[in-house]
């Protein structure tokens, strides 16, 4: 049965959706400052959740959703500790030892100021951000707890999409605040001395969360797709957060130019498909625009680092029309730059690509087989699947097939592989 | 927050250039007061083993623990946070080519007057035990025991002046691993070698020959589940 009520229902736990989304980092944020418990404030946001989307149907949805979730947060939280100091003192006079310190007014008020939406709160999610990012956390850790602490992925949710069972990842996630809580991992924003280093490890946990999204290395590209959303979202908080941090601007061009390619990198088989033979029209131009806008003002502050150099480079795919007017000189210029300041092989290689795409195969190939002595990229299928479309491209066909067989030897994924054979077929044999 | 800095040497790593010398870092930290007490400690080679099974004392000599990394010495520390803890690790020297865990200790203490005095003389006849946990599950009524065991094996040395500070160390999953590499300060999560073993506790003893350092070791209520490690320090 369809009326007014139904629709208007849906409207609300629409409401509850967008709030939840938008809210749930900022009412953990606050409530892990005021009470230093991550699980706590972790539940009181879920129950606040969970009571938003039984009353406001019937209720209606309130002016303020988010001030409504805070106060409804914050009063679940001061209940528990009500409680909690309740058991203790009840402990305390049967002659036991008391469960902590006694709360007394003072937390009562701190924990009253929560109602009253301090200017604190924005701060507070910056908190969270570098906390849960903190390096003397294992890398994994602190991808699951951005997740869970800042986005609001259940456990059972982020358990599915990094493919380990939900009792791991809560081991995981447990072991993680166990930390913080008993090595005395401070719960700040960092002071200037370390913040660049410390910006540098937020971005680069994001930027690593919207890969596992994208590459979805290990399959399941459905489950997996919600984790680039998952990045972009928590990167532009984070510019908003640190509108002076030209890199996290960078980083979040970067994510955008590249999500607006997601409906064309892959065909309707699920096979992938090169950026020359991507269907254009098919890029999310919306994404485009909102990624050159953020990456011009990025460049602005002339402080040009990694992020902000790939975003350029993506642009200028970006704003290529059709392949042929890629701007090929401009990208290699950008990679020779980029190895500067992240000098790894995979950039090396992309520089050989555009390199040979500029017109010089010969000065793209070199630089290939420099990196193939290196050793380092051994195991690296794109190595010889770049090798091999350069030497096809110089009509050497048997280098080509050798080439394509060895990456298809190492590819990882079902696509990778069949694109690869396909490449092969292609060449076909002159045997 | 007090903290032990393990600083853990004979790691294969090629040195990169330290931050400062040892003595310059003692003085700065000493200045800046953070740093309570500490003594680089002899070779692993002249250590005793010491394990209690069937009631009977089982000594081996050398390390527990079969790695190329070992414990040459240690701090105490006090600092606001774990960054704090983890800037005077990294300006360790020892750091640059080997590495500094630092480890929380198992809740706050007072630091006792008599390690202070201790900190400040030449140490002699003095031992540093170092319980060494090797993951052997205990019952929870063992565990019970073996807390109030060693809180009374702690409050005895204490008394008679032989134990200058002993305190438990929070679980190894709350280590973190600090190295130097090129003037960037490299983190890992965990404690300094990869092993079932982990070093759950520290005390340090004086006035006391190495026979009775070992004597005391076994009546430690962890001699009989786990092993206590006896160690000697640098010129002592």
């Amino acid at each position: 049965m369809s009326g007014p009520g139904a629709s208007s229902s849906a409207a609300a736990r629409a409401a509850a959706d967008t709030a939840f989304r938008e809210e749930w980092g900022r009412i953990v944020a606050a409530l892990i400052r005021r009470t230093g418990d991550w699980d706590l404030a972790e539940e009181c946001a879920s129950e606040a959740f969970a009571q938003a989307l039984d009353s406001w149907p019937r209720d209606g949805t309130p002016a303020r959703p988010g001030a409504w979730l805070t106060t409804v947060a914050s009063h679940r939280a001061l209940d528990r500790l009500r409680r909690a100091r309740r058991g203790g003192e009840l402990l305390e006079t049967i002659g036991r030892d008391p469960l902590g310190p006694l709360h007394d007014e003072e937390e009562d008020r701190a924990m009253g100021e929560l109602l009253e939406e301090p200017d604190e709160i924005e701060d507070d999610r910056l908190r969270l951000i570098f906390t849960c990012c903190h390096p003397a956390l294992a890398l994994e850790a602190r991808v699951a707890l951005t997740l869970r602490a800042l986005a609001g992925l259940t456990t059972a949710e982020i358990a599915h999409a990094f493919l380990v069972s939900e009792s791991t990842m809560t081991r995981r996630l447990t072991r993680a605040k166990s930390k913080i809580a008993r090595a005395g991992i401070p719960y700040r924003v960092p002071p200037a001395h370390l913040l660049p280093e410390r910006t540098a490890g937020v971005l680069a946990v994001l930027w690593l969360l919207f890969n596992e999204g994208y590459s979805a290395s290990a399959g399941e590209q459905l489950v997996r797709a919600q984790l680039c959303e998952e990045a972009i979202r928590l990167t532009r908080a984070l510019v908003t957060l640190m509108p002076d941090e030209p890199e996290a601007s960078g980083l979040l061009a970067l994510m955008l130019l590249q999500h607006s390619r997601r409906h064309a990198r892959v065909d309707q088989h699920g096979d992938l498909v090169t950026l020359e033979d991507q269907d254009r029209g098919r890029w999310d131009a919306g994404e485009i625009a909102e990624g050159l806008a953020v990456l011009g003002a990025a460049l602005r502050h002339r402080a040009a680092g990694p992020y902000q150099l790939q975003a350029a480079i993506a642009a200028c795919h970006a704003e290529a029309p059709d392949p042929e007017a890629t701007d090929w000189e401009q990208i290699a210029a950008l990679y020779e730059v980029l190895g500067t300041v992240m000098d790894t092989p995979v950039v090396h290689l992309n520089r050989a690509v555009a390199v040979a795409m500029a017109g010089d195969a010969d000065a793209g190939l070199e630089i290939v087989e420099r990196l193939d002595r290196g050793g380092e990229l051994a195991q690296y299928h794109l190595l010889y699947a770049t090798r091999a479309d350069l030497l096809r491209r110089r009509g050497d066909r048997e280098g080509a097939r050798d080439a394509y067989g060895r990456a298809l030897e190492l590819a990882g994924t079902e696509p990778e592989r069949r694109f690869l054979t396909r490449r092969l077929a292609e060449l076909g044999t002159d045997r | 927050m007090k903290y032990l800095l393990m600083i853990c040497a004979g790691e294969d790593r090629e040195a990169s250039t330290p931050r400062m010398g040892i003595d310059q870092w003692v003085e700065e930290s000493d200045r800046a007061g953070t740093r309570l007490l500490g003594r680089p400690l002899d070779p692993p080679e002249t250590a005793a083993t010491v394990r209690v099974r069937g009631g009977e004392t089982l000594l081996s000599d050398g390390p527990f623990a079969e790695a190329k990394e070992y414990v040459a010495g240690f701090d105490i520390v006090d600092c606001a946070d774990l960054d704090e803890a983890i800037e005077l690790a990294a300006n360790h020297p020892v750091a640059a080519f080997g590495a500094v865990e630092v480890r929380p200790f198992f809740g706050e203490f007072d630091f006792p007057d008599a390690a202070r005095e201790w900190a400040r003389t030449e140490p002699s006849e003095s031992w540093a035990l170092f319980m060494c946990l090797d993951g052997i599950p205990a019952t929870d009524e063992e565990e019970a025991a073996i807390r109030a065991g060693s809180i009374a094996w702690g409050e005895r040395l204490t008394e008679r002046g032989t134990m200058i500070v002993g305190q438990p160390l929070a679980h190894a999953d709350t280590a973190t691993c600090v190295r130097v590499d090129g003037g960037e300060t490299l983190l890992s999560d965990g404690p300094f070698v990869e092993a079932k073993e982990f070093i759950g506790g520290f005390a340090i003893l004086q006035g006391v020959t190495r026979q009775e350092a070992i004597g005391l070791a076994a009546e430690h209520p962890l001699a009989a589940y786990h092993r206590v490690e006896v160690r000697a320090f640098e010129d002592a």
